[in-house]
């Protein structure tokens, strides 16, 4: 039986974020937050997993409260027990303070085999939670993983097929192991109306800086993140190109075209 | 801490099959710059065997100390072994930065000996700026999909960790100094590495898929209407003797494979002309598209930032505009 954790992430669509002209700040306003689609394949592969060798996947985030929604688009999609670490004390946290916060409390629930996480996150997108969560768990770790082979629990191993830039890799890692997951051979299930209602009144267990117990206050939060943030501000505009207003496609491109012809 | 006693900037010098990969070269030179500007050392960290010749590639970008590690459990790169070693030369050399490739490697293991150390790590700068006011280093990024830009520093701890993307910075080597070489030697017990890579099946050669040195360009955004309306833009780049290539968030939804990804984390392209239709212009895409000789961008948004990086710009719908340079195109042949 095999104990899986997946570690995900409430994002805000980046795509429909605006920028204040300005001021250079996110206008965060009516923008939705939605589970980090990244993180929706990595929980896929946790699922297919538990269901070719038995166990229990466990989801947590770390976010405010709101973030429980994104626990229960898991629920409804296969996990079985969700996990929201909230508490203001963990705000402005960076990727060190975060994996710290994620696994003192992931540690409280058992231990865990397996790990997955997305390769990034839509908003931050550093893509180092998996490596510092890794470490944090002590966990052997397999990056960009497109196909979970084979996990042996007498042997306590996992066989993977990672994605590299070219070509497949076969890796075989010891348990626990850290996997992150390429989109290619987990497209998430659509979860059936049953599992969906489910999820609208399963518990989400929560935890906060107070419930942890252990927790360095010194190593969360904005106290607890080497790197900081100390400005923000809209990319340069560049300086411009030459605009082709014709009047029409065809004659745009006509224009387009004679200027483009010794390129050509 | 007293951030003022670490000292030295490092670049991991990677390497396969005897080969220096051009990102630590790049990092090198970018590197370079920093160091003149904060009056610090430049150096290099080279694990493993390499050919002379690739060395003096190395000092060519004005290197000033070489440190060799050779060792057992080091032959094969492995996150185990390469964390522990840079955690246990960085407490022993304790230098003020420590620059990686963000290669799939450099990516897997610089955060973890961050964590171990620990210290911050920033990824994906596009602009490091040295700051002599607080001694620290700005890792200026691209950040929420490339709509701003944001200052990252790590004002306290020590090294400043980062990993940057291939094709971030130029190759420009500045021309070799006097080199200090330190050889040390690390050995990690191979009984600690829990990974093992047991084959590795090549990609099949699919030259579409092969963008990266394509003189022509025609690269679909997220303007993009769907799947059903890719057959034009693939027909253009054919007519063009070019390839097709795509931004980020088509890639998202599913469309297009990540290889034909354009841009800071995808490939970095320099074609004769590369033809964007329906493309914002995010810093992330942006980035990887800077050295095409001719730029042209079709958008229905005149307020595109794309625009601001063009050569030519059209403002329209970019089936039509591609509809359009397909038939005169082929009127002319």
């Amino acid at each position: 039986m095999l104990n899986i954790l997946v570690c995900v992430k409430q994002v805000p669509d980046v795509n429909l974020v605006k920028i204040d002209p300005v001021t250079g700040s996110l206008i965060r306003a009516g923008v939705p937050a939605i589970l980090n689609p990244l993180d929706a394949n990595a929980l896929e592969a946790a699922v297919r997993t538990k269901e070719k060798y038995g166990g229990s996947v466990t989801v947590i985030t770390m976010g405010p409260d709101q973030a429980a929604e994104a626990l229960r688009e898991c629920l409804a999609a296969g996990a079985d027990r969700a996990v929201l670490l909230s508490d203001r004390a963990f705000a402005n946290a960076d990727t060190l303070a975060t994996s710290y916060v994620i696994v003192t409390a992931a540690k409280l629930l058992g231990s865990f085999d397996l790990i997955f996480c997305g390769k990034e996150s839509l908003d931050g997108a550093t893509g180092q939670m998996a490596s510092q969560l890794a470490e944090r768990f002590d966990a052997s770790q397999l990056s960009s993983v497109c196909t979970v082979l084979e996990v042996d629990e007498d042997k306590r191993t996992v066989t993977a097929e990672r994605e590299l830039a070219l070509g497949v890799e076969t890796a075989r890692a010891l348990l626990p192991c850290l996997m992150t997951v390429e989109k290619t051979n987990y497209r998430p299930r659509i979860p059936n109306l049953k599992s969906w209602k489910a999820s609208r009144t399963a518990a989400i267990e929560m935890f906060t800086s107070d419930t942890i117990p252990g927790l360095d206050r010194a190593q969360i939060g904005d106290p607890g993140s080497p790197t900081k943030v100390p400005r923000t501000y809209p990319p340069e505009k560049g300086p411009g190109g030459e605009m082709i207003r014709e009047g029409s496609a065809a004659k745009d491109v006509e224009a387009l075209l004679a200027r483009l012809a010794d390129k050509l | 801490m007293n951030k003022y006693e670490y000292k030295d900037m490092w670049v991991y010098i990677e390497h396969s099959g005897g080969k220096i990969l051009p990102v630590s070269l790049e990092l090198c030179c970018e590197a370079r710059k920093l160091c003149d500007a904060a009056g610090e050392t430049l150096c290099a960290v080279v694990v493993g065997e390499l050919h002379r010749s690739e060395i003096e590639r190395i000092l060519a970008c004005g290197v000033e100390k070489l440190i060799r590690v050779s060792g057992t459990g080091l032959e094969r790169f492995s996150v185990d072994a390469y964390t522990e070693l840079f955690t246990q030369l960085c407490r022993k050399y304790r230098p003020s930065a420590v620059l990686v490739g963000g290669t799939i490697d450099g990516r897997d293991f610089a955060p973890r000996f961050a964590c171990r150390l620990p210290t911050g790590c920033t990824s994906d700068a596009t602009q490091l700026v040295y700051d002599p006011k607080t001694g620290d280093i700005e890792f200026i990024e691209p950040a929420v999909g490339g709509k701003m830009m944001a200052v990252i520093t790590v004002p306290v701890m020590r090294p400043q960790v980062g990993t940057i993307r291939p094709g971030t910075f130029k190759y420009l080597p500045a021309g070799a100094r006097p080199c200090e070489v330190i050889d040390e030697r690390f050995d990690f017990p191979e009984e600690k590495i829990r990974t093992e890579v047991l084959d590795f099946l090549p990609d099949e050669a699919d030259e579409s898929l092969n963008i990266a040195d394509a003189e022509y360009i025609v690269c679909v955004g997220n303007g993009l209407k769907g799947a059903d309306t890719l057959g034009r833009y693939r027909e253009l780049a054919a007519l063009l003797g070019g390839k097709l290539g795509c931004t980020r968030p088509v890639f998202d939804r599913g469309i297009l494979p990540y290889k034909l990804v354009i841009g800071q984390s995808g490939v970095v392209v320099k074609p004769r002309i590369y033809l964007a239709f329906g493309v914002s212009g995010a810093v992330n895409h942006v980035t990887g598209i800077t050295d095409s000789d001719v730029i042209v961008a079709v958008n229905r948004d005149p307020e595109a930032a794309i625009f601001g990086y063009c050569t030519y710009g059209i403002v329209g719908d970019m089936d039509e505009v591609c509809d359009a340079m397909i038939a005169q195109l082929k009127a002319k042949v």
